[in-house]
């Protein structure tokens, strides 16, 4: 027999007894740890350009006349080429170069050998320029242990995890020579912890990755967290060619801004 | 009704200061955890619907109207990630309905119970099911219940009805085996 539903009684029969008894689970500690990191990365991560929003707001007749201008343009180029206007002269090959040698601060495709094309474009990545101009990533990058700990999948995994890179960065740890140690006192949740064991199974590294506090800062506040969360760029910074890439836009942004400042002084 | 401290905690977050948020996640944590694992009935998955709502409300909180009470708004949103994430789940997975601490006399029993309940909600349409763990896990009345969906307080007194019916049947069902 029915013992629930044989009237429309409200909130004190059997059956919201019974609902009412299921007890209230705890959230997993993680939780807030987790959120507020990944709100940190958003509120870090620098406005990107709006171009499309230009757009957006700009009516039919607008991008109508933009095609036109460009169909023109592109018309014009062609023609100039088919034509040979203007002659080049002898004697200005060394001016051109000159006034060349300073607009050549973006990584091209050419700049860096990257053999796979899945790579070209984090290089072009807005996500690209913020890790080269930002010296606590570089650092990081640079550390042996961690490109070794990239080049491993299921470090990269569990990297991935907000988490994961929070209690790593966050979690002041007595002793980081005991894997399990480790494992304990991170205090992740079933899935994370799962991940970061597998992580630490086929990679060594990661251990001492974990145990440089630097690195571990860099991992969860540096633009090398953002890095991280996604799969592609992580995977993207197990590649060596794009460290270098880094590495040399880095060089290059430096160089700009101190031909920048000694110009700014040569005009004064 | 309009909860003031979350409109100047929002305004805080609006204005640049993000930590400000945590006091909201803090708050709502385990309110919106516990409607989440009751409309998944999987911990892990109501874990990150709760993570990932928390997470659209900040990015979207310039457009929270703060004469709405927040609740309502994030429950919404995780309404949305619940909905998701049930779609994305295959007909075949099993869902991990044993979610119950006990400490009654007979715990075994307590335990089963539980368990058939669980499974009896994730029975329900989803229409049916948000009103009966809005009604029962949440302290909300009719009222802020209809509020919260966005439906007359009658539509919510009918669908609790139908759903507390079929709930029965399908509870009175494991009675008997018993």
């Amino acid at each position: 027999m029915n013992t629930f539903n044989d009237d429309r009684r409200d909130d004190n029969d059997e059956l919201s007894e019974i609902l009412n008894d299921l007890p209230q689970v705890d959230p997993p500690p993680s939780l807030v740890p987790t959120v507020m990191s990944t709100i940190a990365e958003l509120a870090n991560a620098p406005v990107t350009q709006p171009q499309v929003t230009y757009i957006r707001r700009g009516s039919r007749m607008a991008k109508k006349v933009l095609w036109s201008v460009a169909a023109v343009a592109a018309v014009a180029l062609i023609a100039l080429k088919v034509v040979g206007y203007p002659p080049v002269e002898q004697g200005t090959e060394a001016t051109i170069g000159a006034a060349q040698r300073y607009q050549e601060s973006q990584i091209s495709a050419s700049d860096v050998k990257v053999e796979d094309q899945q790579f070209q474009a984090f290089l072009q990545s807005d996500l690209f320029r913020q890790l080269a101009n930002d010296k606590a990533a570089q650092d990081a990058l640079k550390n042996q242990d961690l490109q070794k700990a990239l080049a491993d999948a299921s470090v990269r995994a569990a990297l991935a995890r907000a988490d994961i890179r929070y209690a790593i960065a966050n979690v002041r740890l007595a002793r980081v020579e005991a894997r399990n140690d480790v494992i304990a006192s991170l205090k992740l949740d079933a899935k994370s912890q799962a991940a970061l064991e597998a992580a630490l199974n086929t990679s060594p590294a990661l251990l001492r990755v974990i145990a440089n506090a630097n690195i571990a800062d860099a991992i969860a506040n540096s633009s090398l967290a953002q890095a991280l969360a996604r799969s592609d760029a992580a995977l993207a910074l197990s590649n060596n060619a794009v460290l270098q890439a880094i590495s040399q836009a880095s060089f290059n942004a430096r160089n700009d801004a101190s031909v920048n400042v000694s110009t700014n002084a040569v005009s004064k | 009704m309009v909860d003031t401290d979350d409109a100047a905690v929002v305004a805080r977050c609006l204005a640049g200061e993000h930590n400000a948020y945590e006091a909201i996640v803090s708050r709502y944590q385990k309110g919106l955890f516990n409607v989440a694992l009751r409309m998944l009935g999987n911990y892990e998955d109501a874990r990150d619907a709760t993570q990932t709502a928390f997470i659209k409300a900040y990015e979207h909180l310039d457009s929270f109207n703060p004469e709405q009470r927040f609740f309502n708004w994030l429950f919404r949103i995780l309404k949305n990630e619940c909905l998701n994430s049930l779609r994305g789940r295959r007909a075949a997975e099993p869902v991990s309905v044993g979610l119950a601490a006990t400490n009654r006399a007979d715990p075994v029993e307590e335990r089963e119970r539980h368990q058939a309940v669980q499974s009896a909600l994730l029975t329900l349409s989803v229409e049916y099911r948000e009103v009966v763990v809005l009604r029962h896990f949440t302290d909300l009345s009719y009222d802020e219940i209809a509020a919260t969906l966005g439906i007359p307080a009658k539509t919510v007194k009918s669908r609790l009805y139908t759903a507390r019916q079929q709930l029965g049947e399908r509870l009175a069902g494991w009675h008997v085996a018993r």
